[in-house]
């Protein structure tokens, strides 16, 4: 992003750093609060707000009216999708997307998506109109109190009440969501501040420092040497990469790593696509419908290094028989997560490539193979008891795998893909043969319903020169479903498949396994989801036989403009390999 | 069950308490006391938070949460044998006419607690100390009448040679005469 010292302006534009000089006949009139903010979005390289307007934050709009040349708005069709949308933006361009609602329940409807930014560490910048400063508290119209219901689910939020305070909260806000462990930041900014004049000249810093605020990037050295201590000595080292890692753009840093050290890596949910598929160093992905080999042999590791995760429950399983044997290295920027799950006998706080880097020159160069191919062993029997009988069905309906795989073969691995959340979500990260950095964009932490659709829409707006194609379920897609509406106005080429299986899948798979098969209100009757993008401009066609999904999927690709697939999936399909909830990773199951 | 101490040292801005407590509540941590003022520096205030907890570990986690808020510069967790601390009471005793006489004399050699205020037919009694000082005077003064009883929140300072100006980052802070 362009780094800008400063910028001084007055209600004319004009840079006016040596120009205020009040003149009796014309004095210097300046800029009003909802100016300043739009002046501080491009100060700050801010291209692209998503946005829904309401009442409590018009003044805003009206001069954003004038903005239109720098500021690409994009009308939404709810809040949530917004919020997901500025996600999946700020998943691609690697800086905070912008939302921009009104008070109340435009507010209330981006909490979803806030809660998600936070847990996943997606840097957002949200703000929000607020009834004017005479009317807080009094339960005016669409006032909510929004500074205390995102209190918990912010990194930072903050109310302007005071148009002066405009430049200097907008770059304290970019700066909190952008550094250190990303996250979403809220502004609340009353209508009074948005309407009345600033009482200075307009001037925008970009926030370089906080003094209650200090990430730490580089890590200390002492911590950098016993890690490398633990690595020289391990005989069955093993990583586990997360998403820190593709938020620190460490990619190519854990590459050389792995590969001089020799070790294998595998990531979690978020972290893939750290590593191509086809890398020989990659093992897969850990977690509750993870690879087989993975998650088993994280019990058998002697030295576990951890890049940017957080031993979610996810991954864990059991969190108290979760790699005991090992001695842990957790490389992490957040201070708060060490030893939160696992007790790291060796953490390191920093930035992962700031660690990376540290890390390379002390590391021997080693060779694991023998270690390795204790993978390749459980990779085998998962391939034979898993994967086969997906991928090579003959009979029946379509199955989920089927359409990831043939996917992952027509776009050569080089999609971005985003997913909802359930059994979709699993397949397509099992089948999905990632090949390219930052190719996968899910709700993770959070396991938001709902997300896939609109942050599909956000992907692509943040990555015009790549293949989005959004992978969801029939249950998911009715949360945001009116975001089809964006796409078309837009004309985003977002390429939307939905696996419909008339089920609420994963709740139908743990009903089944835990539950004896007690279908509790997991059936849905759905509409004709073809008509209902055709009714918002969207082409798409229904494909529910085998013999048509390489056709259905080529025209869905060749396609030019947005396009909706549905493909009619086996009803009561289950994801394997699975860890039981609260079960250890080696109780992984098959069946 | 442990009483820890936790100091949080933090900017002076609306809505920080609720952000501070929040970390509390979600963990289902109960607050025993809470005293928050601001310090010898300008803009910096000071909470002094007590809890028991079972767990060493836990309440270290309980810090680091802390410490992640934008606005706190620094947290410390304390054992009692760590810190010097104290509490404020106040006590309002009825003295009506003809009742049973304040023994004045007792309260303020025996108990270190001083009349502060004479109402017609009540007086109100200051007394600072620890928990159990403090108890032990409402003890004493059961054989009256206590119309009303308030205790502040623990305030407390670490048994260290440092003062805020150690562990607090640099800045230019403004200080108090």
């Amino acid at each position: 992003m362009e780094t800008i010292a400063s910028v001084v302006l007055d209600s004319t534009g004009v840079n006016s750093i040596n120009e205020l000089v009040p003149q009796e006949t014309a004095p210097v009139t300046f800029l009003s609060g909802a100016q300043a903010l739009m002046e501080s979005l491009v100060a700050e390289g801010v291209d692209t707000i998503f946005g829904y307007p309401g009442g409590a934050i018009m003044p805003v709009y009206d001069a954003l009216y004038d903005f239109q040349d720098r500021i690409n708005h994009i009308l939404v069709r709810h809040e949530q999708g917004a919020g997901h949308a500025a996600q999946g933006y700020a998943r691609m361009q690697g800086r905070a997307g912008v939302c921009l609602v009104t008070s109340g329940p435009g507010a209330t409807n981006l909490v979803t998506a806030i809660a998600d930014a936070l847990i996943d560490s997606t840097p957002l910048v949200c703000i929000v109109g607020q009834v004017g400063r005479k009317l807080l508290g009094t339960d005016a119209f669409q006032e909510a109190d929004v500074m205390g219901v995102t209190m918990p689910i912010t990194k930072w939020n903050y109310q302007i009440t005071d148009a002066n305070e405009v430049a200097t909260v907008l770059s304290k806000a970019f700066y909190i969501a952008q550094s250190g462990r990303p996250g979403p930041v809220l502004i609340d900014m009353t209508k009074s501040a948005q309407i009345e004049l600033m009482t200075k000249p307009f001037r925008y810093e970009q926030c370089q420092s906080i003094v209650s605020y200090r990430p730490r990037l580089v890590p200390k050295t002492e911590q950098v040497e016993a890690a490398a201590r633990l690595i020289n000595n391990a005989k069955r080292p093993y990583i586990l990469a997360g998403h820190g890692v593709q938020l620190a753009k460490a990619e190519n840093e854990l590459r050389q790593f792995a590969e001089k050290a020799g070790i294998p890596v595998a990531t979690t949910l978020l972290g893939q696509s750290t590593i191509p598929v086809d890398h020989p160093l990659y093992v897969g992905w850990l977690g509750m419908h993870g690879n087989y080999g993975t998650n088993v042999l994280t019990d058998q590791a002697d030295v576990v290094v951890a890049i940017g995760m957080r031993f979610d429950d996810r991954v864990t399983g059991d969190a108290s028989k979760f790699i005991k044997q090992a001695k842990v290295i957790h490389i992490e920027i957040d201070p708060s997560e060490i030893d939160k799950i696992i007790k790291a006998d060796a953490p390191v706080v920093g930035d992962a490539k700031e660690v990376l880097k540290a890390l390379l020159p002390l590391i021997n160069a080693n060779d694991f193979t023998v270690w390795r191919n204790e993978f390749r062993k459980y990779d085998a029997i998962e391939h034979e008891q898993i994967t086969v009988p997906e991928l090579s069905s003959t009979e029946g309906k379509i199955r989920m795998a089927e359409v990831i795989d043939m996917l992952s073969t027509k776009t050569n691995g080089e999609a971005v893909l985003v997913t909802d959340v359930g059994q979709h979500q699993m397949m397509a990260s099992r089948y999905y043969q990632f090949r390219r950095p930052n190719s996968l964009v899910t709700s993770g932490g959070m396991g938001t319903m709902g997300f896939a659709l609109p942050a599909a829409f956000g992907a692509q707006v943040g990555a015009p020169d790549r293949q989005v194609v959004a992978i969801i379920g029939d249950g998911c897609f009715q949360m945001t479903l009116q975001e089809l509406g964006t796409i078309v106005q837009n004309k985003q080429p977002v390429k939307a498949i939905i696996l419909n299986n008339n089920f609420l899948g994963m709740v139908r798979q743990w009903q089944q396994l835990f539950h004896q098969r007690r279908y509790s209100f997991v059936e849905l009757q759905n509409p004709d989801f073809i008509t209902i993008a055709r009714g918002f401009g969207m082409d798409g066609q229904t494909c529910d036989a085998r013999e048509n999904l390489s056709d259905a999927l080529d025209t869905m690709l060749a396609h030019d403009g947005p396009y909706l697939l549905e493909v009619v999936v086996e009803k009561e399909e289950n994801v394997f390999p699975m860890v039981p909830a609260g079960a250890s990773v080696s109780q992984i199951r098959l069946s | 069950m442990t009483t820890y101490t936790i100091c949080i040292f933090t900017e002076n801005t609306i809505g920080l308490l609720n952000r501070i407590t929040i970390i509390f509540t979600r963990r289902r941590v109960n607050i025993e006391s809470l005293t928050v003022s601001e310090t010898e520096r300008k803009g910096v205030s000071r909470f002094t938070i007590v809890i028991k907890h079972e767990s060493r570990e836990e309440v270290e986690k309980l810090v680091r949460q802390i410490r992640k808020i934008v606005e706190v510069m620094a947290v410390f967790g304390y054992l009692n044998d760590e810190i010097v601390y104290n509490e404020i009471a106040l006590f309002k005793i009825s003295t009506p006419l003809g009742g049973k006489s304040l023994d004045v004399e007792t309260i303020n050699k025996q108990y270190k607690a001083w009349v502060v205020y004479w109402g017609l037919d009540y007086v109100v009694i200051e007394k600072t100390g620890n928990n159990e000082e403090i108890f032990d005077f409402f003890g004493y003064l059961k054989q009256y009448e206590i119309l009303e009883f308030v205790r502040s929140g623990r305030v407390a300072v670490g048994k260290t040679e440092k003062g805020l100006v150690e562990y607090l980052p640099e800045a230019d802070w403004a200080y108090y005469l």
